[in-house]
């Protein structure tokens, strides 16, 4: 809302700088958001919340202001004096319940040409075009009183007849009448009728949305000589309906849908016709007023103590009620409890919190003193999970992963992108029904595609060493209302292979391996196992689906080479990898505790073995048959050679483990190691079908 | 017995050329070896008469002891030279770069909203959660927005059907805790809240962190002790703090909190639009309404709730301008924290 300093000043005698009042303003609730210098004036920029259509207005904002200074306000006269000719109009409302009061006034022989200055001047620091006198008026009004008027030219009227009611009760009710199925509004749009809408009709057709927009055809122009001046109060869930479903927002449809002032109407409707009449001439006609539903204020019982309670202050019961009538809110004294008869502009003032409000407000939220809270010492905690996600985070860190957060949103090409196949659970995706861009019109069911995003980004702004990782949900549908969401660790890795100063020839498969290896171990995880993907956009020989005691807790492996060659990456076969793992599953499979196990008290016997197998035998299978060999005496196994060259026949390789033997009880012997290894060994060569490499 | 001089003498010799330990090693052997020079002159001494075989045992020895004293004099001397050839010869250049695998680094807006759950942590709260996609009814009608009601046109919601959204706020999770819990409560709901909305301040996804307590006799000046000491533990202990009377639908009185502005010291700058201060926090007494919608009495409870931007905070801690930093994931930008 626009306030014109010096328009306010005409309601409040004030003496205070406009930056002073624009201080008040905002510390009393009515946040005074800018100020503009705009011709010897400064136009506050007031952010008027939603309860408070009342302030919509520069009368209503001197309200404030005259509490806030301690001034009086003063408020036009809007009496018209004088008999004045009864009019030949008739108004009906057909529902009550979304119109409970419309009055209106004819006036007749205008002569309508440009506004004064000093009109055109206020309407433009407000922002609102001016247009001929007539309808300049209704706006001015509008701007200082917050009553949205609206003016007919009444000749086009159709038999001098208002009906107000929604287009199957006036149908139903004047069953000779056509049914009109467009209006064009003012705004030159053909606009359908929509059966639940509000609508002014003359006796014939629709000729305004109610409250919203008014119809172009009985517009008031230059050539108008008679008009019809609406003034009327309309159901704010009705006009708010209508507005959305048109999609079609005005000076008064935003006020009807705040709630106007069903008392305060009549007078807006004298202060137009009195402005019109100095400005444009022309004969005030009797007043029509169809007030069905009368204003009843609802009275208000509230113990005094109960604000001091909700306030945490010891304010007195006189100084409430003081406070109160300032506020031009009626009240009445009862001992222990007072009521409040709140008026008609203020319809947010329903219980004792809202009261409450309003004391604190003019008491001053600063003078509210600050307590600690009286309630029992509870000891703060962070669950489990959210400390384990800490931990995970930490690992990943470590590993030298830099975190991201991405949009959960997601490209209907996402998946595609990556060659989900169409059966995949990942296409069971949330649609949004209003996104921002088409982009964005998914929820995303994997990290992956805005990882490579990430990476994408990152290198073209020469960045040569990429490791991110992202915690985030992701979403599915189920068929259930909401989709299920699955809280995962996604992360990307890529290394330039330019020249470094330091040689490290690691693959990126096995850095990013070791990376979840290393969190698996900070984790306390030990039951989990690497093999083989069919994830279609890795690549088929480096990659691998990742189980955690049994169960599949997602993926880690290179991207491949018909995907990295989507991407349109300037790189010579970039190493590219990326993992993907259910953390809502890891959370359940982490040890709640740690038990402390005893640390060996005898020494160890090292035994190393490498043998040549074939190229499809993996490491971990090799492990897996020493670990089924039964010993005990058995205490670690680690590879620490994987070769494939000369010496080593085609299709095969040679793997190369370490054997720590240790006895709990006593120190082993060379003899029963010996013993020991040499049927290991025979145990290894004959599960694998290799032989020893010498 | 005289030919035990003329050894010696030739040893002496011999040493004065020597110039590294193998030589010296070699040296030792030709004389003090099994087949040494000395060793077979002790291996003669049956064929000295009896007479004189005592002086010549002694003679022969005395030598030998010499050459054995003076091999290990010239040795130590000899490692002393080698080592400091050798490490001569070892020296690096130690301005070259260590190498390292860096630490990665946190996000921003993830380092800042731990550090906000921590401090609630420490005041005694505790974290609860709730789905980004979320009803309609625990996002607004539960709060006191009916449809049809203009306080919805404050968030603009991204819908999924007409019943199901996504979170504008994290404040479901204050109903969804209320429905299965009794006071009292003091309870902080992080997490990810979208808007359909797109600028310099706002991304359609960003983080907030609710907040709320319920007890028998929870009064606003509990909310102010709560928040002052908040924001004077997340910014610091000097930053001005004030409450101003603002609208939430599901709190009544609302408030909006400012700090002095973090970028001018309150002095007036175009990002405090010149006014000193920046708003920092959304809060309120939970509405009578809301209490009502879980079926608490609202005579017997009272409580406060409050909301915050992370990013919002974050920006203001960090003197960031474009909230759309965090969500580009530029290296250069992330490891900066
Ligand atoms: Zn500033």
């Amino acid at each position: 809302m626009r306030v014109p300093f010096e328009w306010l000043r005409e309601f409040v005698d004030i003496s205070a700088s406009p930056e002073e009042v624009a201080e008040r303003l905002t510390m009393v609730g009515f946040e005074v958001e800018a100020m503009e210098s705009v011709k010897d004036d400064t136009v506050f920029e007031v952010n008027v919340t939603p309860n408070r259509p009342d302030c919509l207005s520069i009368l209503g904002i001197a309200r404030e202001v005259s509490v806030a200074f301690r001034v009086p306000l003063k408020i036009h006269v809007c009496e018209i004096k004088g008999e004045l000719p009864l009019s030949d109009f008739s108004v009906e409302i057909f529902n009550h319940e979304l119109c409970s009061r419309y009055a209106g006034r004819v006036i007749k022989d205008v002569r309508i040409s440009d506004s004064p200055e000093w009109i055109k001047t206020r309407l433009e620091k407000c922002g609102i075009r001016a247009i001929n006198s007539v309808v300049d008026i209704t706006n001015y009004v509008l701007l200082e009183f917050g009553h949205p008027l609206h003016a007919f030219d009444a000749d086009t009227i159709n038999g001098k007849k208002i009906k107000v009611g929604m287009p199957d009760t006036v149908l139903l009710q004047t069953p000779n009448s056509k049914l009109q199925t467009k209006i064009k509004t003012l705004d030159g749009v053909e606009r359908e009728i929509l059966g639940d809408s509000l609508l002014i009709w003359d006796a014939e057709n629709p000729i305004a949305v109610a409250g919203v927009m008014g119809g172009l055809e009985t517009e008031v122009n230059d050539s108008t000589a008679n008009v019809f001046l609406e003034s009327a109060y309309f159901e704010p869930f009705s006009i708010r309906r209508t507005s959305k479903r048109l999609n079609l927002i005005s000076e008064s449809s935003y006020r009807f849908e705040r709630g106007a002032d069903i008392e305060f109407l009549e007078k807006a409707l004298n202060r137009a016709a009195l402005m019109i009449r100095e400005i444009a001439g022309g004969t005030i006609y009797e007043i029509i007023d169809v007030y069905p539903v009368r204003y009843v204020p609802e009275p208000i019982k509230i113990r005094y103590d109960r604000i001091n309670r909700i306030l945490g202050t010891e304010i007195s019961n006189a100084d409430m009620l003081k406070i109160l009538k300032k506020l031009g809110i009626t009240t009445e004294d009862k001992g222990d409890f007072f009521i409040v008869y709140p008026s008609a502009y203020r319809r947010d003032i329903k219980r004792d919190s809202d009261v409450a409000e309003e004391i604190a407000r003019s008491y001053g939220y600063d003078r509210i003193p600050s307590r600690i809270p009286r309630s029992p010492l509870s000891s703060g905690k962070l669950d489990k999970k959210m400390m384990n996600i800490i931990r995970i985070r930490e690992a990943m860190r470590k590993s030298g992963f830099t975190e991201v957060i991405n949009y959960s949103f997601m490209s209907p090409s996402s998946l595609d992108v990556i060659a989900v196949p169409q059966a995949d659970r990942r296409r069971n995706v949330i649609v949004i029904n209003n996104p921002l861009r088409q982009d964005e019109s998914l929820l995303r069911t994997t990290l992956i595609p805005a990882l490579i995003g990430n990476f994408k980004y990152n290198l073209d702004r020469g960045i040569r060493d990429i490791r991110f990782f992202e915690i985030s949900s992701v979403f599915e549908d189920i068929g259930r209302p909401l989709p299920l969401e699955e809280l995962r660790l996604g992360g990307i890795f890529y290394r330039d292979k330019t020249p470094s100063l330091w040689k490290e020839d690691v693959e990126g498969f096995f850095i990013t391996k070791g990376a979840i290896e290393s969190m698996f171990e900070e984790l306390k995880i030990n039951e989990y196992s690497f093999s083989s993907s069919s994830e279609l956009f890795l690549h088929k020989g480096q990659a691998s689906d990742i189980y955690v005691r049994g169960a599949y807790a997602g993926y880690l492996g290179v991207l491949g080479p018909e995907i990295v060659e989507r991407l349109d990456l300037k790189k010579q076969r970039p190493e590219i990898v990326v993992f993907e793992l259910n953390l809502d599953l890891l959370l359940t499979l982490i040890p709640d505790s740690i038990k402390y196990n005893e640390i060996p008290r005898y020494p160890y016997v090292e035994r190393d073995i490498a043998i040549i197998v074939d190229e499809s035998l993996s490491a971990s299978e090799i492990k897996e048959i020493i670990r089924t060999f039964p010993s005990e005496l058995i205490e670690e196994v680690s590879v620490f050679d994987s070769y494939r060259g000369s010496n080593i026949p085609e299709g095969k390789k040679s793997l190369a483990f370490n054997i720590r033997y240790r006895a709990k009880d006593r120190t082993l012997t060379d003899d029963e190691v010996e013993e020991l290894h040499a049927s290991l060994v025979e145990h290894i060569l004959e599960k694998t079908g290799g032989e020893l490499r010498r | 017995m005289l030919d035990i001089i003329p050894l010696k003498k030739a040893f002496l010799d011999e040493l004065n050329s020597i110039t590294n330990l193998s030589e010296l090693q070699q040296l030792r052997v030709k004389y003090l070896g099994k087949k040494g020079l000395v060793t077979s002159k002790l291996k003669t001494l049956s064929t000295v008469s009896p007479e004189l075989r005592p002086a010549y045992g002694r003679a022969v020895n005395e030598v030998k002891d010499y050459i054995e004293e003076e091999v290990k004099k010239r040795g130590s001397l000899l490692k002393k030279e080698e080592h400091k050839k050798r490490i001569l010869s070892e020296a690096i250049d130690m301005t070259l770069p260590g190498k390292f695998t860096p630490f990665g680094r946190e996000h921003p807006i993830n380092k800042v909203l731990y550090e906000i759950i921590d401090i609630f942590i420490s005041m005694g709260f505790e974290v609860e959660e709730g789905p980004e996609v979320e009803f309609d009814y625990y996002n607004f009608e539960a709060l006191n927005m009916p449809k049809d009601h203009p306080a919805r046109d404050m968030q603009d919601t991204f819908y999924i059907s007409e019943d199901i959204i996504l979170r504008t706020h994290t404040s479901p999770v204050q109903i969804r805790v209320m429905e299965k819990r009794r006071p009292p409560l003091k309870i902080i709901a992080p997490g990810k809240v979208y808007r359909c909305d797109v600028d310099i301040s706002h991304t359609p996804m960003f983080h907030q962190v609710e907040g709320f307590m319920v007890d028998t006799d929870i009064a606003f000046s509990d909310l102010k002790w709560v928040l002052e000491s908040f924001i004077h533990s997340i910014f610091s202990v000097e930053t001005p703090v004030r409450f101003r009377p603002s609208f939430f639908p599901f709190t009544e009185p609302s408030a909006e909190v400012d700090i002095g502005c973090t970028f001018c010291a309150g002095k007036g700058c175009r990002v405090c639009k010149n006014t000193g201060w920046l708003e920092i926090l959304g809060a309120g007494m939970i509405d009578p309404r809301v209490f009502e919608m879980v079926g608490y009495n609202p005579e017997l409870y009272t409580g406060f709730a409050f909301g915050m931007g992370v990013e919002r905070v974050t920006m203001l801690k960090y003197s960031i301008d474009d909230i759309r930093l965090f969500f580009e994931n530029d290296m250069r930008f992330l490891k900066q924290f």
